[in-house]
């Protein structure tokens, strides 16, 4: 159970499985794969410092947002023989990886495995283009269309595989992209590694972005962020992931006063609350109008565009902030249960008229099928190729 | 001599080799915990963890893991197997430094009651000296490791790319 030299958190094992207890998991499910001795001890609820790995959903999705990703894409190098039992396999040692690094365990194989000491809130989340599905068999998300303004490079486009890292702490997490991606290098072509940031005032999950606007304020909470990403999706208990990569023009956006920048915005720049409101957690009312009789809120203002018509159009953003070989921007990255209902619709109309679009330039953009979460036992994308 | 015991053992467990579920991350060696530890045997003493081979296409690979002896008796391991009838040695590395390198153990690798014995890259491992398949990373392996008291038992190794493990063959060592 352990590597020689590295002590495996116990305490973990057992909250990972009351974890998956506690979300309704076991039914049904092979529950004789856990060792006499675990079963026998108390359960503990979980460990600070450590995501569960197994459970209901995957981590890194709907739980809060650490500072520091990493997100990498992968197209697979196919052998000759069954694809599917290549993808299986590949699955089965991806869960290995990410198991044993979320448990602050160097993967089979590593050298530096004291780098994954202390995980700090690793989470590593995985998902599949449609072109794997399609492998598979099974599951149908689609790809992403194109959008008004898109200046694609390819290098940021849809991959086979996308792996979302996320810690507290970047050395741990580069460790583990590292980890990962030298079990993987035989058996694929990596395409792209964005690495992003933030920085949430504690207890808050929004923050703020390289223009300075606070991010991440109207996402939806609790019950409504699971429904908005869990329900109704394409698999039980997994979702999607819509990728893209904006670059921001800074020199530009520094020409811009702050009026100019909260109406193309439609907060304010300094507290985050809505020109119709006063406070951050007031609604975004788009008939509330001025004092001259003017809208508050322009009908192009990024707010406005951005607002889910109904609560179908609800997605969960968990982006982060780039800075890169000297460009910068935003690694918009939004779980929802279907992106043709949600995200898709959203960002055709702010790619439309969203007045944020003179200083942004969408240079990235991909879809995935984020897999169902696993209790022990299982890999990622049982449920599907079995 | 000790050629056709092998296949003989071969055969008779070659049916069992094809499971690959690594899935696990704890995945063990299934020896099923002794009811009486006077009819246990050696290979139902073993438990094997972090087990995995080193992927290659073809000619020599190695395979590491951590061997715990769960009996109050040493565990001898005699001999390594594979359903395609690869040798596979038991190797242990001398010197030190950048001078190591590695020859056959001379005897039985001796698991002490209670111990564990780790093979690891630059220590004691099992050695492929001839692949006659390639050891596809990602995918696991088989190896069937038998005792001095004739028993054995099948451990699943997980194969994984590695660049290391590069240690000198000492030629010189009694091949």
């Amino acid at each position: 159970m352990s590597m020689p030299g590295i002590n495996v958190p116990r305490r973990l094992l057992l909250g990972s499985t009351a974890a998956a207890a506690a979300g309704g998991l076991l039914t049904g499910f092979g529950t004789g794969s856990l060792r006499a001795a675990d079963a026998q001890e108390p359960q503990a609820v979980s460990t600070p410092g450590y995501r569960p790995f197994f459970g209901r959903y995957q981590s890194g999705i709907i739980d809060a947002q650490q500072e520091h990703a990493v997100f990498a894409g992968w197209d697979l190098s196919w052998r000759e023989g069954s694809r599917k039992d290549q993808l299986r396999s590949l699955l089965q040692m991806i869960t290995d990886d990410a198991s044993r690094l979320m448990s602050g365990r160097g993967v089979l194989a590593d050298t530096e495995a004291e780098m994954a000491q202390i995980p700090s809130e690793l989470t590593i989340t995985v998902g599949v283009g449609q072109s794997l599905l399609e492998v598979i068999g099974q599951g149908k998300i689609g790809t992403m269309p194109a959008f008004a303004g898109d200046q694609l490079d390819e290098r940021y486009g849809q991959t086979d595989l996308l792996i979302q890292f996320c810690s507290q702490d970047p050395t741990v997490l580069q460790h583990a992209v590292r980890a990962v991606s030298k079990n993987l290098r035989t058996l694929t072509r990596r395409r792209f590694v964005q690495a992003g940031f933030i920085r949430a005032k504690p207890g808050q999950e929004s923050f703020r972005n390289l223009f300075g606007q606070l991010d991440g304020i109207n996402n939806p909470k609790d019950q409504a962020r699971a429904q908005a990403v869990f329900d109704d999706s394409w698999i039980g208990n997994g979702t999607t992931l819509a990728l893209r990569r904006f670059d921001m023009d800074l020199d530009r956006w520094d020409e811009v006063d702050v009026s100019g920048r909260d109406f193309a915005l439609g907060r304010r720049q300094a507290d985050g609350s809505p020109l119709s409101g006063q406070s951050v957690d007031d609604p975004v009312d788009l008939a509330a109008v001025n004092g001259l009789g003017l809208p508050s809120i322009a009908a192009n203002a990024h707010v406005a565009l951005a607002k889910p018509a109904h609560a179908a159009q609800s997605i969960h953003r968990r982006g982060y902030n780039f800075v890169d070989a000297g460009r910068s921007g935003l690694l918009f990255a939004s779980y929802q249960a279907d992106p043709q209902a949600s995200f898709i619709p959203v960002q055709h109309r702010l790619a439309a008229a969203d007045a944020l679009n003179t200083w942004l330039t969408a240079t990235g953009s991909a879809l995935y099928a984020i897999l169902p979460g696993i209790e022990e036992g299982m890999y990622l994308g049982e449920q599907l190729i079995g | 001599m000790k050629t056709s015991t092998t296949t003989a053992l071969v055969l008779s467990l070659g049916l069992l080799l094809t499971g690959c579920a690594q899935g696990a991350p704890e995945a063990t060696s299934s020896v099923k915990p002794s009811q009486g530890a006077q009819h246990q045997t050696q290979a139902q003493a073993l438990t094997a963890t972090d087990t995995w081979a080193k992927a290659a296409e073809s000619g020599m690979s190695a395979a590491f893991g951590t061997l715990h002896n769960n009996s109050e008796t040493p565990l001898e391991l005699h001999k390594v197997s594979n359903a395609a009838g690869d040798e596979i040695q038991l190797h242990e590395m001398t010197g030190s430094g950048q001078d190591m390198s590695m020859k056959q153990l001379e005897g039985d690798l001796v698991i002490a009651p209670g111990a564990d014995v780790v093979l690891a890259p630059g220590g004691n491992h099992l050695m492929f000296m001839d692949l006659k398949k390639p050891l596809v990373a990602a995918q696991s392996t088989t190896l069937d490791l038998e005792f001095s008291d004739g028993s054995s038992t099948e451990v699943d190794f997980a194969i994984r790319n590695f660049d290391g493990a590069k240690e000198n063959y000492d030629e010189h060592a009694g091949h």
